[in-house]
């Protein structure tokens, strides 16, 4: 290998690890993991300060708006456990009562949860998976059955 | 009637797409030109039958035919003509049956145009476009056909997702996939290439217009993308890192480094395995971005949930055809020594292998971060997201790196550049650079990735405009011409290099308008009354009624606002709450009012029964240079396209 062929190789790798390091450095702390409201309650202090996600259904008669500030309160359920959640913002357009949700944020000091994004989800064929999983999905076949009446 | 007609259709274009991969087959054994024939018959065949599947489910749309059970999900008798013929593909079934379409189309195209000159290609290259096409067409008809039947017919259909029901939402689709389809042929051309043992630059070169074409498509499809989520989605942004927008992405990244590193394999004959792997994992990475939208394995605005059997058939469908490509060039590479070697580090070849890297690292980073979530999910780790600050935080200097380049590559010499000819070329931008810097520095702008970025932005800008400015006098004095003439002139003796220029400038607006809206975005979310004003920004916004508003398939309340600058009414806004009749489900309509090359942009998400509106403003500064870069970009590949014949072509 001659002096030139060297020089190049060296100078790509400095560069393709500067990127590397930029594309795997900061990559564990950007995470945000997917919960369940009985996940959530069972949290140990460590988690107060993590940013996550709960998945659940909005709980009937539950959304209250805040007075003070643009937002909401509510709870959220998984039919085993009910977390209660503030939420400041705006809604998506298809947060309902009696619907699934998502929403980010932190699970503070342990009694409620946070939040300052609710997902944007659609309903029956745009539900998304995780609601699928949480076990809250309109089953397809009593929408199709609504659709043939 | 109609619908079977176009279901029979498809079933025996599946058939004859077997018929063409044998018939290629036997082509290459037996060498004989009849069979090449048949398989272009096939080819041809199927093209006509696909556009007679796609006309019968268009027809069941107009005849508003609800006991077709795909018209029947998404459309309904309300929808607006457009959206019907549309709704075609606003579903799943359908669009997939648009991808295969526009598949089947490009490969006939290519077959015919290119027939003449590149016999020892055809069979190879209709071998391989069958291949494909069979893979989603057995997906169509086995595992999600748009022509089931649902009886008895229900009276109405459901209606097609509000939220597509937009113009951008019913380019974008076709946009997209013509991108990822039209990928197909450069990569069935290497295919030709590592198969046949031709491995010069003919492929590369025969292929030159299909690729940019492909990539002006995606380019547009993406954009249009990031439009729509702008003001349909009413969050004010128009790329979030959404994993469907990712999927996009990868193979527009991976697609850009191959586009650029051609070249040097044209010019110097280097690169060539490289090239070979560029465009194979271009073409991969449409498959998964494919696979990743329509398996439902990702969580996002478009993911469908649906069933596990088809994101395993197109895995697997997806795991042959990438192992077959990538298995040749393994096999072929040993084949593909380049003689010629790096010169120098300060040379073209070297900016367009730094180019390359970045841009393989870019995809990298998004493969990652859209990809990992599903490992960690597979292996039982867990749900988990990977967030926008990491995109961000990678792409900001990758970006800054390329636009660095972008402003070195055209003007550095192959192979050696000397001292001279680097001050000659570069002294001056990078001194314009650096005062440009300066100047935003001292009127206030402190943010660290704005100033990088105008420096390399003013950098690229002034070595691109030296060049133009140049050329034209060179012409002009040569023909004794104005410089107007002169650059026309010069334009038209080189147009694959100025186009690609003019793409360049595309991007530099593009980028100055990425950096000022993103980072001087304000935003507010105010609850109000009628008669009640907010100030954002140095607008100030009053609402002075709400009332109800009704159009072919929604009702909605409309807020009416004054939007004043001082005590100047610059414009009213009226952003919509919809509610559409069929679904009854709400959307929030923004209303956008340009000024100064940027947007003032306003919702209003809520209205409450006792009439307190919830209103948010964004004012996006410098957001039109977005789509108005993106436009010259597009402008740019139009003229490499339709550029006059050279010798060299």
């Amino acid at each position: 290998m001659g002096r030139k062929k060297i020089g190049i190789l060296v100078s790509v790798l400095i560069v393709g690890g500067a990127l590397g390091y930029l594309a795997l450095g900061n990559f564990g702390e950007n995470l945000v993991y997917f919960f369940t409201p009985t996940e959530v309650k069972a949290f140990s202090s460590d988690y107060y300060q993590k940013k996550v996600r709960v998945g659940g259904m909005v709980v009937k008669d539950s959304v209250h708006a805040l007075t003070e500030k643009t937002g909401l309160t509510f709870e959220l359920t998984d039919g085993e456990s009910t977390i209660p959640v503030a939420f400041e913002g705006i809604p998506p357009d298809l947060f309902k009562e009696g619907q699934g949700a998502v929403v980010e944020g932190y699970w503070t000091h342990g009694h409620q949860f946070q939040s300052h994004m609710i997902m944007a989800k659609h309903s029956e064929d745009y539900m998304p998976m995780e609601l699928k999983r949480a076990g809250v999905e309109l089953p397809k076949k009593d929408f199709m059955k609504s659709l043939q009446q | 009637m109609i619908i079977e007609i176009g279901h029979f259709s498809v079933v025996i274009a599946l058939v004859l797409s077997l018929l063409g991969m044998g018939a290629s087959f036997i082509a290459l054994r037996s060498k004989s030109s009849e069979w090449v024939q048949v398989g272009r018959m096939a080819l041809t065949l199927i093209f006509g039958l696909l556009a007679i599947g796609m006309l019968s489910l268009v027809y069941s749309f107009l005849v508003r035919d609800f006991s077709v059970h795909y018209v029947a999900m998404t459309s309904n008798s309300e929808l607006p003509l457009f959206y019907t013929i549309a709704a075609l593909w606003g579903g799943h079934e359908g669009s997939l049956l648009l991808w295969v379409f526009i598949l089947a189309a490009f490969s006939t195209i290519a077959v015919w145009l290119h027939w003449r000159t590149q016999p020892a290609i055809m069979p190879y290259l209709i071998g391989v476009e069958c291949l494909v096409i069979f893979g989603f067409l057995a997906l169509i008809v086995f595992l999600s056909n748009p022509f089931e039947r649902l009886i008895p017919a229900p009276m109405d259909g459901k209606d097609l997702n509000p939220l597509l029901q937009d113009p951008a939402m019913v380019l974008h689709p076709p946009m997209l996939y013509m991108g990822y389809v039209g990928f197909s042929i450069p990569f069935s051309f290497a295919m030709a290439a590592l198969f046949s043992g031709r491995l010069g630059e003919e492929w590369i070169k025969v292929t030159q217009r299909w690729t940019v074409f492909a990539w002006l498509c995606l380019t547009t499809g993406i954009l249009l993308g990031g439009y729509w989520a702008y003001y349909e989605l009413g969050w004010g942004g128009y790329w979030g890192w959404d994993p469907v927008e990712n999927a996009s992405f990868m193979p527009w990244l991976v697609g850009t480094a191959f586009l650029h590193s051609v070249m040097v394999q044209e010019k110097r004959k280097m690169f060539k395995v490289w090239n070979l792997f560029l465009i194979i994992l271009t073409f991969s990475l449409s498959l998964i971005g494919t696979f990743l939208v329509r398996s439902g394995v990702l969580t996002s605005v478009h993911s469908f949930a649906t069933d596990p059997e088809r994101g395993l058939f197109i895995l697997i469908f997806m795991a042959i055809i990438i192992g077959l490509a990538f298995g040749t060039l393994m096999l072929r590479s040993n084949k593909l020594k380049s003689q010629i070697e790096l010169d120098s580090m300060v040379s073209r070849e070297s900016v367009f292998l730094f180019n390359n890297l970045f841009f393989l690292v870019a995809a990298a980073t998004v493969f990652l971060g859209t990809l990992y979530p599903l490992i960690v999910e597979t292996w039982g780790g867990g749900k988990v997201t990977v967030g926008p600050p990491y995109y961000n935080a990678v792409f900001m200097p990758v970006a800054l790196g390329l636009l660095f380049l972008m402003g070195v590559g055209p003007y550095i010499p192959w192979r050696k550049a000397s001292q001279a000819s680097l001050r000659n070329n570069f002294l001056v931008p990078v001194l314009i650079g650096l005062c440009l810097m300066i100047l935003l520095f001292i009127l206030g702008i402190r943010n660290t990735y704005a100033l990088a970025g105008t420096f390399v932005v003013g950098f690229a800008g002034t070595t691109i405009l030296a060049d133009f400015g140049k050329i034209s006098a060179i012409y002009a004095r040569r023909d004794q011409v104005n410089y107007f003439k002169g650059l026309m002139t010069a334009f038209t003796s080189n147009q694959r290099r100025y186009s690609g220029l003019i793409t360049h400038i595309g991007v530099l607006v593009l980028v100055i308008g990425i950096i000022a809206s993103t980072i001087y975005q304000t935003e507010k979310v105010v609850s109000l009354h009628v008669g009640d004003e907010f100030l954002i920004d140095v607008y100030r916004m009053k609402l002075l009624k709400i009332h109800e508003v009704e159009g072919k398939n929604w009702k909605a309340q409309e807020g009416v606002f004054q939007v004043f600058r001082g005590s100047e009414l610059v414009t009213e806004l009226r952003p919509q709450k919809r509610i559409y009749n069929q679904s009854q489900t709400p959307t929030t309509e923004s209303a956008i009012h340009a000024i100064n090359m940027g947007h003032i942009f306003l919702t209003m998400p809520d209205v409450s029964p006792e009439g307190v509106a919830v209103a948010r403003g964004v004012i996006n500064p410098l957001i039109l240079w977005v789509w108005g870069g993106g436009g010259i970009m597009g402008l740019g590949v139009l003229f490499n396209i339709f550029r006059p014949r050279k010798r060299e072509d």
